[in-house]
């Protein structure tokens, strides 16, 4: 069993449809089809992934994900239909993993479900170097090196890819970075952070439009690839 | 005229009454030393009843003095420039206090008014501060005016409407309606804080315009009662009027893009609510078959291919709905929000998205690291750039290249997406925009419709063209406002 999923879904159909998928997948699957349920659910079942649509009836999606993220260690992941990438990063900033556009294919969603575990496993160890090709970010002593060759960073800029490097594969939303980087307070705007990551690409070696490190979500924020 | 004749009165009877004191005590101090008290009564004359009655006084004073105490005593002869000098010190006397207390008396007069005025304004203002809505402060504003007399009428103009003040005829405000439009005062100006007349042709009733920022101020003068004080009050009136005007545009300016925000966020809504109905029943179908595609489902490869067909047609089922409800969008006018962004970061982005369709075609991407900012919406855009390079790949010799590139050009970015491949046949160059137009059956045809839209939506134009290599397509793209950064 490669792991327990809850599917939380008000229709029928895409219940039975991701049932079946993910079985054939070796995932152990539940489906419910409101938040309340989803919330008794993840208590009691202690499932790995929730999938979390967002248009549901009664207690909403994000409500669902807000009362969820405090009491559950599964990674969340938030399907919706709207396009809209407001939503998105309010689901990410929400406490959300990752999020899938609907409609998707089988293959696609098992690919972020597996992503998400893995980085489950990740942070569960405790690893602290993060590496991604030939990027290598050593927490603990605060090390940075591309190809084995030392990268300087400005305090700043070393904070906003750790930040990255610890969500490494995760999508990281403006509004969180700057949170993080330049505190909770911080009245910045996005283009901070585009400056930011900018610097850190130069000084990295990689290329804005073909990344091999930071990987920009449009209309969202910023991924380290995993 | 008693009143009239009582300074002048007072000045010989003073004059009188003190020749009378000095006769008496003309036997214990010499009547040299007393003529001084001349002089008080010449100062307080002076500064009683100003330069008349002074000069009035001096020359009495002078006269008694000389018939009754100077040698020979009784006559009016005058000996010697001693005498002339005593009657010219009184005069003196008698003009500079009278001077002195006019000036006097005017600045306070003029003080007094400033204050009148000042008061008048103050009210004016406060009641004006008070009134919640802007056309009871204007007629407050025109009331006011048409209070002071050098104001006959007194109108306020705006929107081809009047708003308060004196009845306009259709002609006058017609005549109105060209000064605005114009910004041509008619009859008078503003000018260093008062109302100058100024000569007309033509209008002969006399009524003078004046535009301000926001609306028109039409008054009728009286000539013979403007003056410089009167002209300054008439002045601050249209300051009030032009302040107000002001205040009632940015109201209704308010009020219609509060209009157009509810109907933005109906439509924003209708559309989400349409794109839910359309995409969940795709959405379960996928998710049904890309299941079943899977080994494990234990199917025949035939069915799995069929399978796989379906799945083919619903992906692309739901790309048109994509695209008609992204089209949808861009027509109602929702859902832009520009911001400063790297032109390299979206390619980026595209291209990483768009991996699968551009397998087998080099893509290289000329973006110079210095190309400026550009202000964009992010999402938008990366759906142009997504849309010009599925066009390419799909139109790309197999293993032809794409490229995409950027420069600035004339204050603005230009960006391409060019592909290896067959030509566009030169009359289709203008149409393969258009919506619905496809040059095979598989694409949407909304593609480059959509792009061409979200081009234009940032205020650019994009065009496509035959080079060497194969089809170009250009657009452009607003620069960032962005400070410079070290």
């Amino acid at each position: 069993m490669s792991g327990r999923v809850l599917v939380v879904d008000d229709e029928v159909e895409m219940q039975r449809a991701l049932r079946a998928g993910l079985q054939y997948h070796d995932f152990d699957v539940r489906a419910v089809g409101s938040g309340e349920e989803a919330v008794r659910e993840a208590a009691a079942w202690r499932p790995d992934v929730i999938l979390l649509d967002l248009g549901l009836p009664g207690m909403d999606g994000f409500a669902t994900l807000r009362t969820l993220r405090p009491a559950t260690r599964a990674a969340v992941i938030v399907v919706s239909v709207m396009p809209g990438e407001k939503d998105k990063v309010r689901a990410l900033d929400a406490g959300a993993d990752d999020y899938v556009v609907k409609p998707f294919g089988t293959e696609e969603l098992v690919a972020r479900i597996r992503a998400v575990l893995r980085r489950q496993a990740d942070v569960t160890a405790g690893e602290p170097v993060v590496r991604t090709g030939d990027l290598e970010i050593d927490l603990a002593r605060r090390l940075i090196s591309v190809d084995g060759r030392p990268v300087h960073l400005t305090p700043t800029e070393y904070e906003l890819l750790r930040y990255l490097a610890l969500h490494a594969g995760k999508p990281v939303s403006h509004t969180t970075l700057l949170r993080q980087v330049w505190g909770e307070y911080a009245v910045g705007d996005k283009y901070n952070t585009r400056y930011v990551v900018a610097q850190i690409r130069k000084k990295l070696g990689d290329d804005p439009a073909n990344p091999r490190y930071i990987v920009n979500e449009p209309g969202v924020g910023y991924r380290l690839e995993a | 005229m008693t009143r009239r004749a009582a300074p002048y009165v007072v000045a010989v009877g003073g004059a009188a009454v003190i020749t009378l004191v000095i006769e008496l005590f003309a036997s214990y101090v010499s009547a040299t030393s007393l003529s001084a008290l001349f002089l008080l009564l010449v100062l307080w004359l002076g500064a009683r009843w100003g330069r008349g009655a002074a000069v009035t006084g001096s020359v009495a004073a002078f006269l008694l003095y000389d018939f009754f105490f100077v040698p020979p005593v009784g006559t009016f002869s005058v000996r010697g420039p001693a005498e002339f000098l005593e009657l010219a010190v009184l005069l003196a006397v008698a003009l500079v206090t009278s001077q002195l207390a006019a000036s006097q008396r005017l600045a306070q007069a003029t003080a007094e008014a400033l204050a009148r005025d000042s008061r008048a304004l103050y009210d004016l203002a406060t009641s004006m501060l008070k009134a919640n809505d802007v056309s009871p402060a204007l007629a407050l504003v025109c009331e006011s005016a048409l209070k002071l007399p050098a104001v006959r009428r007194f109108a306020v103009v705006a929107d081809g409407g009047q708003l308060a003040g004196s009845q306009l005829t259709a002609d006058e405000m017609k005549q109105a309606g060209w000064s605005h439009e114009h910004a041509q005062p008619i009859g008078v100006a503003v000018k260093d804080g008062s109302v100058v007349t100024m000569k007309t042709r033509g209008s002969t009733s006399g009524l003078a315009y004046l535009p301000v920022l926001s609306g028109v101020v039409v008054m009728a003068l009286n000539p013979d009662r403007s003056d410089a004080a009167e002209l300054r009050m008439l002045a601050a009136h249209i300051g009030l009027a032009d302040l107000l005007l002001d205040r009632r545009r940015a109201a209704v300016e308010t009020e219609r893009a509060r209009g157009l925000e509810a109907s933005d966020r109906l439509k924003a809504a209708i559309l989400s609510s349409m794109s839910h109905e359309l995409k969940s029943p795709i959405a379960a179908l996928r998710a049904g078959l890309t299941a079943l595609t899977s080994p494990q489902a234990g199917l025949e490869p035939e069915q799995r291919e069929l399978l796989g067909d379906l799945d083919r047609q619903a992906t692309r089922l739901d790309r048109m709905v994509g695209d008609l409800l992204a089209l949808s969008r861009l027509e109602a006018g929702v859902g832009m929000e520009t911001e400063p962004h790297s032109f390299a970061e979206v390619v980026g982005a595209s291209v990483r998205e768009m991996r699968s369709q551009l397998e087998g075609h080099q893509v290289s991407v000329r973006i110079p690291d210095d190309l400026p900012p550009v202000e964009v919406d992010d999402t938008q855009l990366g759906r142009v750039v997504g849309n010009l390079l599925e066009n390419a790949a799909e139109w790309a010799s197999p293993d032809g290249g794409i490229e995409v590139g950027a420069s600035v050009i004339d204050g603005r970015v230009e960006a391409w997406v060019e592909n290896d491949g067959p030509a566009i046949a030169p009359s289709d160059l203008d149409q393969v925009f258009d919506t619905f137009w496809s040059r095979r059956a598989t694409g949407t045809g909304l593609g480059l419709a959509i792009a061409r839209r979200v081009i234009e939506a940032h205020g650019g134009t994009i065009r496509a063209e035959n080079r060497r290599r194969g089809p170009r397509f250009t657009f452009t793209l607003p620069l960032a406002h962005v400070a410079a950064r070290a």
